[in-house]
């Protein structure tokens, strides 16, 4: 493992003088060489104290940080081998576009001609060429961005730390430069660490996931896995949207269970743990998963509210007590059922998950 | 389907205990010490704010409680008989009058100047007045003069003898009628004075204010009035409160009105000062600072920690209130009238300063002559340039020390920040008397307390570093260095006055010499380096100089003592005392730098001679702090110099302080992640960009020096005199036109020196910076 976070605690002095304030709470993270992983979660939930400790700026707690072997705790920030996007970018404004990006190369005392070429390169990979002797304050936000993701990759670091670089662009933007991230960071192949609360970011970028929440790692893992097999509801909540349907397990055994809910028995896959039969248990079944105008429909369902949304139509189904937000995506919409009417629903079982109720 | 509320009540965990937040402090400091610029600094400037503010400003209050005419240790001196006069039925209703007067000056001054202020910021920023910058500039004049530069004017203007009461007007004065003296002629002189601090700080708050609030009440149905009542005045009282608050303590501190134009009138600042220079009564001179250093600290912490921190209007943003304009004619006349009229008053009043130079003699004969001036050239000629040097020599070491505690603060995290924000604030807050008498006090003769402090911390400093993990060698090299450098010291006077510059000069450049030595000898660990050997050369070099410099300096004397008599002689006579002033600098504060550079000596080396040359030089150190009469610089330029540098640092620190909050600190951050060290971070990056504030603390530190009286008054000696304590001498003999003369030179000079700010800002930063000149104020 390349990146490795062992028990990481970080622990402020809380703003009022008294007590503490714990930001990470014992984080253990091994990140392998070439990875993208990406730290989501809300505000407050640690990732950015995280990142912060591996570049240097915040000293642990209690952990350890091991790239490649070594333990590098002890090294300041510069002498870490890693470089960082910063959220405001944090461009020279004194300095022009070529000395910016040239800026670590001269630290380093690089010649002449191979900071030239160095810097030619990769700007010509983040398409600013020609922008040499631009001042900083004759670009866009765009542009800005991209000065500041050539100024560290020109450097080959061991990791590349990213800290919600694409968070004051606009919608537009923001989706044409995740994915030149994503291919630049393919294509070089450095190790990366990404942090974001966007989630849609998170599953478009990453080869990992890391939820994070309260200072701890809710889970780890795929976007696949992270979406499909949530470890916990916050997770679940977290990513994508979720409806939490109460049901009690009825029967398990060969790798599925007999679940009831909404007055019916869905047949669903096994959970990832343990859980006794008879146990109360929560369904994740998210808005996808549910077939409207089912022909052997599991419940009957009053529609709440219905929503045309162009390429979705969203409804929110009372079934009993709960209440469903489904989305059925289909180009043709033959039917828009309107609100009050009764329709027929049925859950599509083996994209369900079981958590146990927490 | 919501999504988890963030969760912003952590569990917050119970205080830790005391041993833990103990270690952790240790550790801040720890993580600190691994950058040794970073600790030195840290050690220089809390050395300095120590040395120069906290102590002066104990001893010069707590001597009010000692009975000086009796000898002995301090606990069996106490005694309160100043502080029990306010009580008693003799002195008791005169004191309380004095005190009384004081307070009503400060309170009428700061309600007058935050009024007047307030009229002059509403006009410039809401009322379109036309002529706007020369109205700004005007307001800003009286903030660069002299302190009594406006009661002088008052005083030739409407006095008992002023051009307009009694030429002009006829008006005559004889006993019981009300002339310029007295309460009523001080507050108007006062407010005037002080009035553009308050219009420059309300100004700025306007400026921000932001539009969409008052328009917001405006489509719910306010009327004008009602908005200024209920939405713009409430915003603007935390900037009001500072005015009246920060006005009160200028008031209070002021010497240079009072002595001038209190007339029957005493209040605090003179009583003091006449407590000194008329009865040489150090123990009443401090009784009575104490007493005036209460109501000041008060007004200070409650400025600083009420006020500002209820500030709703958030000072650095950039302006962006400026577009609201009054268009009702009665309330925008009345408003442009006062400023015009106030404006006109003060270009009468600097006017009358510059004719009042040349006079043949105010009150009977106006003719212009310029024999005045030249009088003031043959006599006043040592003042002036004595002044002009002393603050110039001080102007980079305060900005400098300036921008090292705004980086600091701004910076860096760690326990004491906030004290040392304080107290560099403090050093320009207190009454400037209050820090004379505490000068004198405390170095008229060696601070043995404070040498032997600056001593231990400075070895500690250095052994640590040089050694480090080894605790018992560290203790053991500072004992006997010390020790054995504290013996030298004795021996140093044998040697002649300048004894101690060159045994310690000599003593580095004979280290120079081994070092080069050896390396000739290519002794295997290295020799030193050539650079090492220079830079302890330099050293050895400089401190010798300290001596050697007499040789240059006394036949410069006689030489100008032998050509007739005249500017030149002057100048050159003062010249030879300016040269040795650069470089008799006092051995313990030049100690501070040299523990730094032996550090860098030290690179390297390794072993015994490691051991042994970090043995040697804190010896050398030990010297530097007890040799000769360490810090008894009464009588000596340093003393100015460190007065001046402690009365302009706030200003420094505040230039610092904003342009540093300004520089994103991710900037600073993603320079570290691309490999630049600290020193290279701020050499490449933060200090390009605090250039313009830099070079604004330069010259409102410049400024402040040029104008300081209260601070110095008692510290002038005959070798070294103040422009300003020579006009109040001038004027107390009835030389008013010198004393108009003088006024003039310093306020050409320092409008020089502004002009060549502005100069500077606009043309060849071309705008980069914003200099907020609410800086000076």
């Amino acid at each position: 493992m390349y990146l490795v976070l062992q028990d990481l605690v970080k622990r402020f002095p809380s703003r009022g003088g008294v007590g503490e304030v714990t930001a990470v709470d014992g984080i253990s993270l091994d990140i392998k060489q070439g990875d993208l992983v990406t730290l989501l979660g809300p505000s407050g939930c640690g990732k950015t104290t995280t990142l912060r400790m591996i570049a240097g700026f915040e000293f642990p707690t209690v952990g350890q940080i091991l790239l490649d072997g070594k333990a590098i705790n002890d090294l300041p920030p510069h002498r870490r081998d890693m470089s960082m996007v910063f959220q405001s970018y944090a461009i020279f404004p004194h300095l022009n576009v070529f000395e910016n990006i040239a800026y670590g190369l001269n630290v380093q005392k690089k010649s002449r001609e191979e900071i030239r070429n160095r810097v030619a390169a990769v700007m010509e990979l983040v398409e600013l060429t020609g922008y040499e002797n631009r001042q900083p304050n004759q670009l866009s936000g765009g542009q800005q961005q991209r000065v500041a993701l050539a100024r560290a990759l020109v450097m080959e670091p061991k990791v590349l730390l990213m800290d919600e670089p694409l968070s004051n662009l606009d919608a537009k933007l923001r989706e044409q430069m995740r994915t030149e991230i994503r291919r630049i960071q393919k294509r070089l192949g450095i190790t990366s660490v990404y942090v974001t609360h966007d989630q849609v970011e998170a599953m478009t970028l990453s080869d990992q996931v890391v939820v994070m929440n309260q200072g701890k790692i809710e889970q780890v893992g795929t976007p696949t896995v992270v979406y499909r097999r949530p470890a916990t509801r916050f997770v679940a909540d977290f990513i994508g949207r979720a409806n939490f349907v109460t049901g009690m397990v009825r029967d398990q055994g060969n790798g599925s269970m007999a679940i009831e809910a909404l007055g019916a028995t869905v047949q669903v896959p096994a959970s990832r743990e343990e859980i006794p039969t008879g146990a109360i248990v929560t369904l994740v079944v998210r808005p996808e998963m549910v077939e409207v105008d089912s022909e052997r429909p599991h419940a009957v369902a009053t529609v709440h509210r219905a929503a045309y949304l162009g390429n979705v139509v969203e409804y929110d189904l009372l079934v009993g007590d709960h209440l469903l937000t489904v989305a059925e995506h289909d180009p043709r919409h033959e039917t828009i059922h309107d609100e009050g009417a009764t329709v027929p629903i049925r859950l599509i079982e083996d994209c369900i998950y079981v958590l146990p109720n927490e | 389907m919501a999504v988890q509320l963030p969760g912003f009540e952590r569990r917050v965990e119970p205080r830790p205990g005391l041993r833990t937040s103990l270690v952790r402090r240790y550790r801040e400091f720890a993580l600190i010490a691994r950058d040794p610029v970073l600790l030195i600094s840290l050690l220089y400037c809390g050395l300095f704010l120590f040395v120069f503010v906290v102590f002066p400003l104990f001893r010069g209050t707590a001597n009010g409680f000692l009975d000086s005419t009796q000898s002995g240790p301090w606990f069996t001196r106490l005694s309160f008989k100043y502080i029990a006069r306010y009580f008693d039925a003799y002195y008791g209703p005169y004191s309380r009058q004095v005190f009384t007067s004081t307070l009503v000056m400060g309170l009428l001054t700061a309600t007058g100047g935050t009024i007047l202020g307030f009229i002059f910021a509403y006009t410039m920023v809401r009322c379109n007045a036309p002529g706007s910058r020369f109205i700004h500039l005007l307001a800003l004049v009286p903030t660069v003069s002299p302190p009594f530069a406006l009661a002088l004017s008052t005083i030739l203007l409407f006095g008992r003898n002023g051009l307009v009461t009694a030429k002009l007007l006829g008006m005559e004065f004889g006993p019981g009628k009300n002339d310029i003296y007295g309460m009523d002629g001080l507050v108007m002189v006062q407010i005037i004075t002080f009035f553009s601090v308050a219009y420059l700080i309300v100004r700025a708050m306007l400026e921000r204010l932001d539009p969409s609030m008052e328009e917001a009440a405006h489509s719910l149905g306010a009327g004008k009035l009602h908005i200024f009542r209920t939405v713009t005045l409430p915003l603007l009282v935390p900037g009001i409160a500072g005015s009246f608050l920060l006005l009160f303590v200028e008031s209070l501190a002021d010497l240079g009105n009072p002595l001038f134009i209190s007339g029957n009138v005493t209040v605090l600042s003179a009583q003091i000062f006449l407590a000194v220079a008329g009865e040489y009564d150090y123990q009443k001179a401090s009784a009575l600072a104490f007493v005036l250093l209460i109501p000041t600290l008060v007004v200070f912490l409650v400025q600083r920690y009420y006020v500002t921190r209820r500030s709703y209007v958030s000072v650095t943003g950039k302006p962006t209130g400026g577009h609201i304009t009054v268009r009702e004619p009665w309330i925008r006349w009345p408003f442009i009238t006062i400023t015009y009229l106030t404006c006109l008053l003060v270009v009468v009043l600097y006017a009358a300063i510059f004719y009042g130079s040349f006079a043949s003699a105010w009150g009977v004969d106006y003719t212009p002559t310029l024999h005045w001036w030249r009088l003031m050239a043959a006599r006043g000629v040592e003042s002036v340039l004595d002044t002009t040097f002393l603050s110039a020599f001080a102007t980079p070491l305060a900005a400098l020390t300036g921008m090292i505690i705004a980086f600091l603060v701004v910076r860096r995290k760690f326990s004491g920040k906030d004290a040392l924000d304080f107290v560099s604030n403090l050093g320009g807050a207190v009454p400037g008397t209050i820090l004379g008498i505490g000068f004198v006090l405390a170095f008229s003769t060696v601070p043995t307390f404070v040498v032997g402090l600056l001593f231990v911390l400075l070895a500690i400093f250095l052994a640590r570093l040089a050694l480090p993990n080894n605790g018992r060698m560290q203790a053991i090299v500072v004992a006997v260095a010390g020790g054995t450098g504290i013996g030298l010291a004795q021996l140093a006077p044998y040697l002649g006055q300048s004894g101690p510059f060159y045994l310690v000069g000599g003593a580095y450049l004979l280290l120079a010499v081994a070092g080069w030595l050896r390396r000739r000898a290519g002794v295997r660990s290295g020799g030193a380096p050539p650079w090492r050997t220079r830079l302890l050369a330099a050293m050895g070099g400089y401190v010798l100089m300290g001596g050697l410099i007499e040789f240059i300096a006394q036949p410069m004397a006689r030489i100008s003592r032998s050509i007739p008599p005249g500017f030149w002689a002057n100048f050159l006579f003062q010249f030879s005392d300016y040269l040795k002033t650069f470089f008799q600098t006092p051995l313990p504060l030049v100690a501070i730098i040299f523990a730094f550079l032996s550090l860098l000596v030290l690179d390297r080396e390794t072993g015994r001679s490691r051991l042994a040359i970090t043995g040697t030089l804190v010896a050398l150190i030990a010297v530097m702090c007890f040799a000769g009469k360490p810090l008894a610089l009464i009588g000596t330029p340093y003393i100015i110099l460190a007065a001046f540098a402690v009365r302009s640092l706030p200003a420094s620190v505040r230039a610092g302080v904003a342009a540093l909050q300004q520089i994103d600190p991710s900037i600073e951050e993603a320079s570290g992640m691309l490999g630049g060290d600290a020193q290279y971070t701020f050499r490449k990056v933060t200090l390009p960009l605090i250039l313009p504030a830099l070079l604004a603390g330069l010259i409102f530190s410049f400024t402040r020096h040029m104008t300081s009286l209260s601070a110095i008054i008692f510290l002038i000696s005959a070798r070294w005199r103040i422009v300003t304590a020579s006009i109040l001498s001038e004027w107390e003999q009835g030389g008013v036109s010198i004393a108009a003369a003088y006024s003039s030179v310093i306020i050409v000079l320092v409008l020089i020196a502004i002009g060549v700010l502005y100069y500077l800002t606009r043309r060849v930063f071309k705008g980069r910076g914003d200099v907020d000149l609410t800086l000076g104020a």
